[in-house]
């Protein structure tokens, strides 16, 4: 039996009808037509539906949507500002910290939930922390780059 | 190489790249259309059977269901990517073939109830006896897996290049060694998909799907569903990796037009993560045996190949990859005389496809390997024999390659220095080492029919430029070289050109992602047309400024003759002169590429130069061997690459960097497991390929050499450095715990249990 | 893959999610959900309710009184290894929590959930379409174990990486339901039995998790090895507690037995004993026979063995190292 509940995403409060059983990935992509959001494994083990949950990175098709109300939820759609790259994005770009792009979302959720918890995360750091996502086209170099690159710009977390 | 271009050679980002950080970027799963149904594949779950009945009253009567559709329904149609190795269905017909293969389809009004109802399908089998190894399968009495397959062997090929026999006669030594190269996975990140709309009134159907090969795709589409080519329409949308994985047809495009044909409506077909592991391809498990003939110097005279590869149930691109690991035995090194011999066998278990290097990088790990320890028999240095065998650019070739260019030899001398291997070969202590390996690939492929790529370019009214390409883009980044390619022909800047490519509805004709030939093939065809383009403006341009064509010169958005940069005119002020000279508008420019092939050959019967170009490169590797758990450690790769001329240099860093954590995968840590059939570990979690944690350090070394052939120079990067990292890693592994590894993937366990026996 | 419908409720008192656990037999208790989920997207766990306890207040705590340590089940991992106090005296309880899974595992996954996970094996944790190709087991049900092939009994591992750390650490915890309250050691909680690895009482909850005062003086470790860094369940985890004043050890074990295993025979050999080479020697070689892990996942008995052997090899190696 489906019921109502309410969710706050990027910063909107939207009202969904879901079922007990819908993941909050489901309802991000299917419910919302949020799609940046991705689907890689669907069982938490490659980060490509990484999503941020009160600032903290969150494997969303592990997740029950009625288990994330009352929470601020933000997916990569939430990120940019009025339409312009935030600079972990222009990072990506600039040092081309992506190939195909499927991984990319989560990744750039999970290094502003590192950013967010430390100012200046170390090289070590980073790859420890976004081990939990990925890649399969990249090697991950640049993608160490682009955060390492982010974290120099902006100085003080994103 | 300095460059003397202005966008050619320039590490540009991706045109797409704002997008895929934004989140925008549209992958097939993320499209939807107004009453779209969801589709679910119901795979058999008995590795070798027959079908006897299929009751879907189950799943039809689940409300909710839309349709149901069984092998029986569908037409008796085989496809296949190669033409002459067709062997599937879509839906098995008569016979389930492996654990896995596709035995009907539903399609559902929300995904929840198509899982539901697949599992509401019942099948009768009469199970039959199963073969797992392609050494039992080609015996007498072996289960036939295909009818008429004689020894389940589908595929052979047999050369003899020179005279071997005579060669090993004059060799000092000769050594036999045997390898074996497991079934890897390509595990892109984002699963297989397909979205297929009808329109009824035109009989044409629309498929979105995450492929590599549009225009292939159309091709066994039509022939499948029984539908004319011009009224399939293939749209590529972003795809999320494809390494090869998404080359063929597959039962989620099939299905999802059928059903779409049948109800009227939309129908989206997602693969599960499992599905991609267990049925859609994976790089072939392959027994080697190489005995090669050398000269005490370390000169190669002959080499015998014997290789068997487990195909899988089906063939997929069989003869294909077959063929190349034979061909690619001859380069990078002389092999004066060569016997070569190939089967492609049958198995009941899941099927090999084309992966990064297509039947090479098994080859490649046996034949560096035992390079390696030859150079350790005999006392040569390891990097000194590849230097000593190397080819060179313009060299007479036993199989007629013609190689323009060849940084072979470079490539050795600068994997081997960026390694530290004066210092550290031999030289370190116990669990660290260094090792090398080399390898070549082609730029494409000119052996083969239906190898043209076309472009149309057109030039915009405010000094645009929008192009038509059928390059399928899977994350390399082809519509980006491509954009670079015509953005310095024209004289523009990237952010000029707009490209829209891989529809069959709308670009030319392509064959798509493989072989490494997007941007020899595609690129020559997106520089003529510019060019075709420009010649017309030039025309227009030369006669306003009283100067000859010849002498003009595109660049920066100019028009000006040549050394006169300050005359001329801006290139928005050529289109609107010859626009208001009232010549024809738009200015378009077309052309086809088709690989420079002297004689026609198809491989198998007769021999001619292989591919447009070749690439080469050297990888060099140190590792740590942990000795207390067996576990290797990549401390760091360096890899040098003769690509030409890299378009785009960040983009071919990038292509070097992921065929390096790819290769260091395939060394070390990833195995389709297979039981009984079964595989073992279709999940992320468990078939574990390396994280952020594993990389190693990478170092890139160019290695330029400017091809005649490629567009400004150019040849492939995609796929060549994922020949070497394996035998690479595992020569260094010898250095540094003197163990002699023949079998991928080198695992702690292995490590450890071969350590102990050393000491003990 | 979808999850299978449930009934969902989120009790607001232990005393409420006691209830429904006592009314609804087949009722499933959800912390992080790192562990049940994709259980049930395999529907190898097939709840009638879900419990999601995230809203009962007052569970997730980390707290020192008189040196004893009481950690609340709902604790975050991250929390566990960022906590200084934690960090400081208990490095095993750390090491093991920072080890769990990736950094989102770490987010969202509970010391509570991380004890209390299902046990593993290759031929359970598939989807039920795989599990198709074979007779149902024991632990889904069945009568079979396809590791052992032998009726009735399930041979599944434990893999988690809290226990063993925990167990090295002497921790005892307190299981709450609506009637009744009990404090055990945790050794005791685990069952040995792979399809029904822990010893709940019905209607229990797993409330507090407490670790004695002396467990803080001495040194402890945790080292897991797996396939890789990050991501993946232990092969081998061997947690291990040393007070070389008092010349008593502890060692435990995980993944590679039906539940964490106390390294009894081992630490009755090292207790009274100085650390030196040949008495580490002799440690590894009975910690290499502390059990008999069977094939439930693609690596062999025998190397696993040898890697107990191997970590606390590490482990002893690093006492030693300290101590001069």
């Amino acid at each position: 039996m489906k019921s109502a509940i309410k969710l706050k995403v990027n910063g909107d409060d939207h009202e969904l009808l879901v079922s007990p059983n819908n993941t909050l990935l489901e309802v991000l992509r299917e419910k919302l037509g949020l799609t940046g959001t991705k689907q890689g494994c669907d069982l938490g083990a490659c980060g490509a539906c990484t999503v941020l949950v009160d600032g903290e990175s969150r494997l969303s098709c592990i997740m029950l949507a009625v288990d994330a109300v009352g929470k601020e939820i933000i997916t990569i759609e939430g990120i940019e500002e009025n339409g312009h790259l935030d600079p972990l994005q222009a990072a990506f770009v600039e040092k081309g910290g992506l190939q195909c792009g499927f991984c990319t979302p989560g990744m750039i959720l999970t290094a502003r939930s590192i950013l967010n918890e430390e100012a200046r995360p170390t090289e070590e750091t980073i790859k420890r922390k976004m081990a939990g996502n990925l890649c399969r086209c990249t090697g991950y170099k640049k993608i160490v780059e682009a955060v390492m690159t982010a974290n120099e710009q902006t100085g003080e977390g994103a | 190489m300095e460059t003397k271009f202005n966008v050619v050679g320039r590490r540009l980002p991706m045109h797409d790249a704002a997008a895929k950080v934004k989140g925008s970027a549209q992958f097939t799963a993320d499209l939807t259309l107004p009453g779209m149904l969801h589709g679910k594949i119901l795979r058999s779950n008995i590795p070798h059977g027959k079908i006897l009945h299929i009751d879907t009253s189950g799943a039809e009567k689940l409300p909710g269901v839309k349709g149901v559709v069984t092998g029986k329904e569908i037409p008796d149609r085989l496809y296949g990517i190669v033409p002459k190795a067709r062997d599937e269905y879509a839906l098995a017909k008569e016979k389930v073939r492996y654990i896995g293969d596709d035995v009907a389809a539903v399609c559902a009004v929300d995904p929840e109830i198509a899982e539901e109802a697949v599992q509401l399908i019942k099948v009768d089998y009469e199970e039959l006896p199963a073969v797992f190894d392609p050494l039992e399968a080609m015996k007498e009495g072996a289960p036939l897996i295909h009818e008429g397959v004689l020894n389940n062997t589908s595929f052979s090929i047999r050369k003899e290049f020179g005279n071997a026999e005579k060669g090993f006669a004059e060799s000092d030594f000769v050594f036999e060694d045997s390898f074996f190269s497991q079934a890897v996975n390509h595990a892109p990140l984002e699963p297989h998909a397909a979205l297929a709309q009808y329109d009824s009134l035109r009989g044409e159907v629309t498929i979105w799907s995450s492929t590599q090969i549009p225009f292939f795709l159309r091709r066994n589409l039509s022939s499948t569903l029984q539908i004319p080519e011009s009224k399939v329409r293939v749209i590529k949308p972003k795809v999320g990796g494809g390494f090869g994985q998404k080359i063929d047809m597959f039962a989620k495009d099939f299905c999802a037009c059928w059903f779409a044909i049948k109800l009227g409506k939309p129908v989206k077909f997602v693969y599960e993560r499992e599905e991609v592991f267990i049925s859609t391809r994976q790089r072939h498990p392959m027994y080697i045996t190489v005995k090669t003939g050398v000269k005490k110097d370390g000169t190669i005279l002959a080499q015998q190949f014997k290789a068997h590869a487990d195909g899988g149930a089906y063939n997929s691109t069989a003869p294909t990859m077959i063929a190349l690991s034979c061909f690619f035995l001859m380069i990078p090194y002389h092999v004066p005389n060569l016997v070569y011999e190939g089967h492609h066998v049958y198995t009941n278990k899941p099927v090999g496809g084309a992966m990064r290097g297509h039947g090479i990088p098994q080859a490649r790990f046996a034949v560096e390997r035992q390079l390696d320890m030859i150079a350790e028999r005999i006392g040569v240095d390891p990097a000194e024999i590849r230097m000593k065998n190397s080819i060179h650019a313009g060299e007479p070739h036993p199989a007629k390659f013609i190689i323009n260019s060849c940084g072979f030899f470079d490539s050795v001398k600068k994997a081997a220095d960026a390694i530290g291997w004066k210092e550290k070969r031999g030289k370190l202590p116990f669990g660290r080492g260094v090792g090398l390996a080399g390898a070549s690939f082609p730029s494409g492929v000119s052996n083969m029919s239906h190898i043209s790529s076309g472009a149309v370019v057109q030039l915009g009214q405010d000094g645009a430029v929008n192009v038509l390409s059928g390059a399928a883009d899977i994350g390399q980044g082809a519509e980006t070289v491509i954009s670079q390619i015509v953005a310095e022909e024209l004289g523009v800047l990237m952010e000029d050109v707009r490209i829209t490519a891989a529809d069959t509805g709308v670009t030319p004709l392509d064959p798509g992602t493989f072989g490494s030939g997007v941007t020899v093939r595609a690129g020559n065809a997106a520089r003529l047309a510019a060019l075709e383009a420009k010649n017309k403006l030039f025309e227009f341009v030369a006669r306003k400024l009283e100067a000859n064509p010849e002498d003009l010169v595109a660049a920066n958005r100019k028009i000006f003759v040549k050394g006169s940069p300050e005359t001329g005119m801006t290139f928005k002020d050529a289109i609107k002169g010859y626009q208001y000279a009232d010549l024809p508008m738009p200015i378009v420019g077309r052309a086809s590429w088709f690989p420079p092939a002297t004689e026609p050959t198809t491989l198998f019967k007769e021999d001619g130069n292989f591919a447009p170009s070749y690439s080469f490169m050297t990888q060099s590797a140190e590792v740590e061997v942990d000795l207390d758990t067996g576990r290797v450690k990549l401390l760091k790769m360096a890899t040098a690459h003769d690509c030409g001329r890299a378009i785009n240099p960040m983009l071919v860093e990038g292509q070097l960097e992921g065929s390096v954590v790819g290769g260091m995968g395939q060394a070390l840590y990833e195995d389709v497991i297979v039981e009984k059939g079964q595989v073992m570990n279709p999940s992320f979690l468990d078939y574990g390929f390396p994280t952020f944690l594993e990389m190693p350090e990478i170092e890139t070394l160019e290695v330029e050499t400017d091809d005649p052939i490629g567009p400004f120079g150019a040849k492939e990067a995609g796929e060549g450095t994922q020949l070497s990292p394996a035998p690479a890693i595992v020569n260094a592994i010898y250095d540094a715990i003197g163990i002699d590894f023949k079998e991928l993937p080198v695992t702690p366990e292995k490590i450890l249990r071969e350590l102990e026996k050393k000491r003990g | 893959m979808r999850l299978p419908k449930f009934r969902y409720m989120e009790p607001k008192s232990i005393k409420e999610a006691s209830t429904i656990l006592l009314d609804e037999p087949g009722a499933k208790i959800l912390a992080g959900g790192t562990d049940i989920l994709p259980n049930m997207k395999h529907k190898v766990e097939l709840p009638s309710v879900v419990v999601n306890i995230k809203k009962i207040p007052e569970l997730d705590f980390i707290r020192k009184d008189n040196g004893v340590t009481r950690i609340g089940p709902l604790t975050s991992l991250k929390k566990i290894y960022q906590n200084e106090s934690v960090k400081a005296g208990l490095p095993a309880l750390a090491s093991a929590a920072s080890s769990v899974g990736s950094y989102h595992h770490q987010n969202m996954g509970t010391i509570g959930g991380n004890i209390c996970q299902q046990n593993r094996c290759k031929y359970f944790n598939q989807s039920q379409w795989w599990r198709s190709a074979r007779p149902l087991c024991v632990k889904a049900g069945g009568e079979i174990c396809h590791v052992v092939n032998r009726e009735e009994i399930c041979y599944s591992a434990y893999s988690g990486d809290m226990a063993p750390a925990l167990l090295a650490l002497n921790a005892r915890i307190i299981l709450e339901s609506k009637e009744d309250s009990r404090e055990i050691p945790l050794e005791t909680f685990f069952s040995g039995d792979g399809k029904a690895p822990l010893n709940f009482k019905r209607g229990e909850i797993l409330t507090e998790i407490i670790v004695p005062e002396g467990s803080s003086r001495g040194f402890s470790s945790y080292l897991k090895f797996a396939n890789r860094e990050s991501i993946d369940f232990p092969i081998v985890g061997t947690a291990f507690w040393a007070s070389t004043g008092e010349k008593e050890y502890r060692v435990a074990f995980t993944a590679v037995d039906r539940r964490p295993l106390r390294g009894r025979d081992v630490e009755n050999f090292l207790n009274g004993k100085d650390l030196s080479d040949e008495v580490r020697e002799e440690a590894v070689s009975i910690a290499s026979k502390a059990a008999t892990p069977v094939k439930t996942s693609v690596y062999s008995p025998s190397y696993k063995r040898n890697i107990m052997g191997r970590l606390l090899r590490v482990a002893i190696d690093e006492v030693m190292r300290r101590e001069g």
